[in-house]
């Protein structure tokens, strides 16, 4: 572990800005303590020598003002940590929710989104204990410990050497000790993260679990789980505390054998009571900032491995992330020039794919396609299972990289950033905590009321009050209703912003033939107004209702 | 520890090792925290003794404490953190198993208020969090406690007011510290839990329907919103750290204050004599008597940040305690005392007869019920086909079938009421395939096994071939192949494709299986319905296929179609 990471500068600049705040903080504080010690000390010798409490007091006084700015001085340093990681921590994870809307959905749905938005929240917070612990610790021992140990030296030459000797030793044990931590640390991150979906896993599936009355053998399986985490977590702790063992020893040692060398030449009268007492008051405060960097070493390691986590991601460009539909005109952004978006009285034409290839790493799943969408006709895409139709979906929305001219009214539409020539609902319904109007309504200009009642009854869900209140995820509806509501939103795009093409997704497959027979009739309305609506389903009734069928043929893998 | 209801208590309760496993660490604390003082008061009277020049041989006692307690202070602080945190380690085991143990009862049905990302964020976060009592709050309590209680009777021996002065010193930097920064931060400790849970909720839900955000040029103004999340958490992380600072510096401050009062009550003392253990003071003395308060304050400076902890750790008890219901509603069924036995654990199962009169059931903290009226009856042999409009009850209904709900009016398996045998005893006859099938985040071999343990692979092999997996689970890799968390890996149609193999492999004599095909093509979902019903046809198996698409006739013996209720 590198005791400070350059990539969280340059990834979090709150964190450039606390490393100055935080050195013109602790050099102030050194300071403070030299004069703590010199007037604690000064005190001391002049009661020995026989002086009386009144002649004392201005010595007394400039004691206290002392131990006030250094209250002061202490308040400052913790408030600047915590804001420091406060800030780094939003800057981070702004960074990484950047970085996942770049990727893609594609990218994204290849990871587990559990794990994304752990490392996103929870392993973020890991920072915390870095920053308010660690690194002003650290700071300390770059600007305190060299200066103590110079006026240690000024003072005493043998204490100061004794300081200079043993300080080194510190680092040196850390090194060796955080090389052999680091393998177990990164271990035991994975293992944690393991077990944070591990026990989700056993709670979230526990109707499951039930059904099978296999809830009481859960018990067996979490202990296990957490027995694992323990004696994992002891391995990794039995060598970070070693490394807190070993300086701790260092430094309590090196205070031990600076007193009882001062002491011994005391006795001689080779060294001032003065010089002696400064001298052992300082020692530990040398040492005090190193043994907390070796106390917080563990809690900072958990901290920084998290960051490494999200370095990764942030770091990670061996994937293109804007894919890009190899036609002539398809720069990146060539959506947002697409010269019939929001007129669809002025028909674009038809919807043109034409020898259009997906592939997905080295297999080909979709290979030379050429299909046509007329406007004005409701087109159904079938194909057995796998065969690759969401594939092609995602394709035509730009999250999967193709290659082969994709064309509406023979202009290019190429992935962009935008694609307001499209509408679409997918497999999941995707809902949002909210209203049901916000859903409906999601990522439009305005809501309209009576445009958001009437995409509800196109989609078959005029039931479904638009006031009705969401959970995470469209809690709170049936699976047919968050279907139709989903498919309402993609109606409500397509009317709100006058786009050409709808896609749905299997709309109807947790659909009773009811509700069916009312999305089919919308769909009928949505294509009577120009637009080329394309719903990929199996449903016999939605196949009938279609002005054209398209099959796709399943590639055969040798 | 007021402010905290009975059920955050019961958790924290949880939390707590007990003392066998707690004692060892708590007597390292000590010792080690006592031997830090000991080594700056040994080394203090130790160089002032010796700059009055007495013999050596005085001084040996003291040049040999020095050493011991830097050597011992190390040792022991070592075996402290390992023996408290392997404790605390322990008793996570513990923690988490009575957290599962009072979810047990209630789930499924009586969990569904709480949202995936906050479940998520509780269950990884505040469980974490709860470890933190012992560790964090209970142990430095003591050790800081015990070892400020010792000095100050030492220096109290020494210089009866530099004594109390310390003690002074300590309850003040103690009570006014906490109750200081407790006034400043303890709203923003209070806000911090729920907002990274708003915050969990928000991340996931962006991460999740990322390319429905995308799709609907939503995902700008979403990121924005997230934004204004993540500055709501900020801030208030900002104004609980004015409030950890402000403790500290209090701390600081009356350090100071106490190392000032020793010298300023030390000094006549000189003259006019010191306490029991030193009627007359000297100098050697003295300085013990004004540097000891500087190394109890270091130990004394646990206490604030224990403080710090016991709050963070009091509102993760307050939310795993939300999670938790303490009492199982009403709408859950809890077993009677002594339930009957349909069949004896070691008898095979007989024919099994279901029969439902007049049946109405409810979700917790709803008004209305979801289905009502109920009338039905399968016998074995019997395939039925329950349809229904969205929302006419079919789901509630399965779930009060094998009990996750409670009812009223009858339910009756070969005549018995269900309510008078066992939960485990109703779900050992009567199987339900959900329509959200949970598979687990490992091998399809496991996912299917849990079913019926002693299944061999040929077996699993066999029904994953009546099911029509055969081929894919081979393409895949065979019965080790992974389903991803949340069956990430496999499409919606194979996910209730391995759930309805694992229904067949456990051999429910009355199967209820809901909506299998809401998410498998229509030409799969008439094959897949026409397993379900064949299997039952020559097993001596009634079964009540719930499905809002048509089945064909010559499949089912029977229909029955729920009204809308509304």
């Amino acid at each position: 572990m590198r005791p400070l990471d350059p990539r969280l500068l340059r990834y979090a600049h709150a964190a450039r800005r606390f490393l100055l705040i935080g050195a013109l903080l602790g050099f102030a504080q050194t300071l403070v303590v030299i004069a703590f010690a010199w007037l604690l000390t000064r005190t001391i010798t002049l009661t020995a020598a026989g002086e009386s409490l009144s002649t004392i007091m201005s010595t007394l006084a400039a004691l206290a003002c002392v131990v006030v700015v250094r209250s002061v001085l202490i308040w400052l340093l913790e408030v600047a940590a915590n804001r420091g990681a406060a800030q780094v921590k939003s800057q981070l994870r702004a960074r990484v929710m950047a970085k996942l809307a770049e990727r893609g959905p594609d990218w994204v749905a290849s990871q587990q989104s559990a794990r994304l938005s752990t490392v996103v929240t929870t392993g973020l917070d890991a920072l915390d204990n870095y920053f308010a612990r660690y690194l002003p610790q650290l700071l300390l021992t770059m600007i305190a410990t060299p200066i103590l140990i110079a006026v240690i030296l000024w003072q005493d030459l043998a204490s100061g050497l004794t300081v200079i000797i043993v300080i080194p030793l510190i680092p040196v044990f850390m090194i060796l000790i955080g090389k052999v931590t680091q393998s177990v640390q990164q271990e035991q991150w994975k293992a944690l993260q393991r077990l944070s979906t591990g026990f989700l896993d056993v709670v979230g599936g526990l109707g499951t679990l039930k059904i099978y009355g296999r809830e009481r053998r859960q018990f067996d399986r979490i202990r296990s789980i957490t027995e694992e985490y323990r004696t994992r977590t002891m391995k990794v702790l039995r060598v970070s505390f070693l490394s807190g063992f070993v300086l701790e020893l260092a430094a309590s040692l090196s205070v031990a054998l600076i007193a009882v060398s001062i002491g011994l030449r005391l006795i001689d009268g080779a060294l001032l009571l003065g010089v002696g007492l400064f001298v052992l008051l300082l020692a530990p405060e040398a040492f005090l900032p190193l043994r907390q960097v070796g106390a917080q070493f563990h809690a900072a390691a958990d901290g920084l491995a998290a960051a490494e986590e999200l370095f990764t991601i942030l770091d990670d460009d061996s994937v293109a992330t804007v894919p890009a539909v190899s036609t002539a005109d398809a720069a990146a952004g060539a959506g947002l020039a697409f010269p019939y978006a929001g007129q669809l009285g002025q028909a674009a034409g038809a919807l043109r794919l034409e020898g259009v290839t997906v592939r997905r790493g080295d297999s080909v799943v979709i290979d030379q396609l050429h299909a046509e969408f007329a406007p004005g006709e409701l087109s159904v895409l079938r194909g057995v299972s796998g065969v690759g139709k969401s594939t092609l979906v995602a394709a035509l929305l730009g999250f999967v990289p193709c290659t082969g001219a994709l064309t509406l009214g023979g202009v290019a539409v190429a992935a962009g950033a935008t694609r307001p020539w499209l509408a679409w609902s997918g497999q999941r319904p995707g809902l949002f905590r909210g209203t049901v109007a916000e859903n409906v309504a999601l990522g439009a200009a305005s809501a309209e009321p009576g445009r958001i009642v009437q995409a509800l009854d196109w989609a078959g869900a005029a039931e479904v009050l638009p006031s009705t209140v969401l959970g995470v995820n469209g809690d709170g509806l049936s699976g047919g209703q968050a279907q139709r509501v989903a498919a309402a939103r993609a109606i409500y795009r397509a009317l709100a912003t006058e786009c050409h093409v709808l896609i749905l997704d299997e709309p109807s497959s947790a659909l009773d033939s009811d509700a069916e027979a009312r999305l089919l009739a919308g769909l009928r309305h949505l294509a009577d107004q120009g637009r080329i609506v394309i719903v990929v389903s199996h449903r016999p009734a939605v196949v009938a209702a279609a002005d054209r069928v398209i099959e796709l043929q399943e590639l055969i893998h040798v | 520890m007021s402010d905290v209801t009975t059920a955050a208590r019961d958790v924290l309760r949880l939390a707590q090792p007990r003392p066998r496993w707690f004692a060892p660490g708590l007597l390292a604390g000590i010792g080690s925290a006592v031997m830090a003082v000991a080594l700056l008061a040994c080394s203090a009277w130790l160089i002032t003794r010796a700059a009055e020049m007495p013999s050596l041989a005085l001084l040996g006692m003291a040049i040999v404490g020095v050493r011991a307690f830097a050597i011992f202070r190390s040792v022991l602080r070592y075996l402290e953190r390992m023996t408290s945190h392997d404790a605390a380690f322990r008793q996570l085991a513990e923690l988490r198993l009575g957290i599962f143990r009072r979810i047990v009862p209630v789930a499924p049905a009586g969990l569904a208020s709480t949202g995936r990302g906050d479940l998520l964020t509780r269950l990884v976060r505040d469980v974490d969090d709860l470890q933190d009592l012992p560790l964090r709050v209970v142990q430095p309590l003591l050790v800081a406690g015990v070892t400020a209680a010792l000095s100050v009777i030492g220096i109290w021996l020494i210089v009866p007011m530099a004594g109390l002065t310390l003690l002074v010193c300590l309850m003040l930097a103690g009570v006014l510290g906490t109750v200081l920064s407790g006034s400043l931060s303890a709203r923003a400790d209070r806000e911090l839990a729920p907002l990274r849970g708003a915050l969990a909720d928000e991340v996931l839900e962006v991460v999740e329907n990322l390319d429905v955000l995308t799709a609907f040029d939503a995902l700008s103004p979403r990121l924005v919103q997230l934004a204004r999340t993540d500055e709501r958490l900020r801030r208030a992380t900002l104004r609980r750290s004015v409030g950890v600072g402000v403790q500290s510096a209090v701390v600081a401050l009356f350090a100071g204050a106490a190392t000032l009062g020793a010298l300023f009550f030390g000094i006549p003392a000189l003259e006019s004599g010191g306490g029991l253990l030193s009627p007359d003071l000297l100098v050697p003395t003295l300085v013990v008597a004004v540097l000891v308060p500087m190394a109890v304050f270091e130990v004394f400076g646990m206490i604030p940040l224990a403080a710090a902890a016991w709050r963070q750790v009091r509102v993760s008890a307050r939310r795993v305690a939300e999670v938790v219901p303490q009492a199982v509603p009403a709408e859950i069924p809890v077993d009677v005392v002594k339930p009957q036995e349909l069949f004896s654990p070691d008898q095979a199962f007989g024919p099994v007869v279901l029969e439902l009169t007049d049946l109405d059931a409810r979700w917790p903290g709803q008004v209305d019920t979801a289905v009502a009226g109920v009338t039905l009856r399968l016998a074995p042999g019997d395939r039925v086909h329950l349809a229904g409009p969205s929302g006419a009850g079919k789901t509630t209904l399965a779930q009060t079938l094998v009990r996750f709900l409670d009812y009223t009016g009858s339910y009756r398996l070969n005549g018995v009421e269900a309510r008078l045998l066992a939960q485990s005893e109703v779900r050992r006859v009567v199987g339900l395939c959900e329509q959200r099938p949970w598979l687990f985040d490992d091998s399809i071999r496991q996912n299917l096994l849990f079913a019926r343990d002693t299944a061999t692979d040929a077996e699993l092999e066999a029904v994953l071939a009546r099911v029509g997996l055969a081929v894919w689970a081979a393409q895949r890799g065979g019965l080790d192949a992974r389903v991803g968390e949340r069956g990430a890996l496999v499409s919606g149609g194979q996910a209730q494709r391995i759930a309805l193999a694992r229904a067949l492999l456990a051999d429910f004599p009355v199967l209820i299986v809901d909506e299998p095909t809401a998410n498998v093509d229509s030409a799969g979902a008439d094959a897949l319905v026409r397993d379900i019903l064949t299997a039952a046809a020559d097993a001596h198996r009634a079964v009540l296929l719930i499905s809002h698409t048509p089945v064909p006739d010559e499949l089912v013996t029977a229909r029955v179609t729920l009204p809308g209720l509304r």
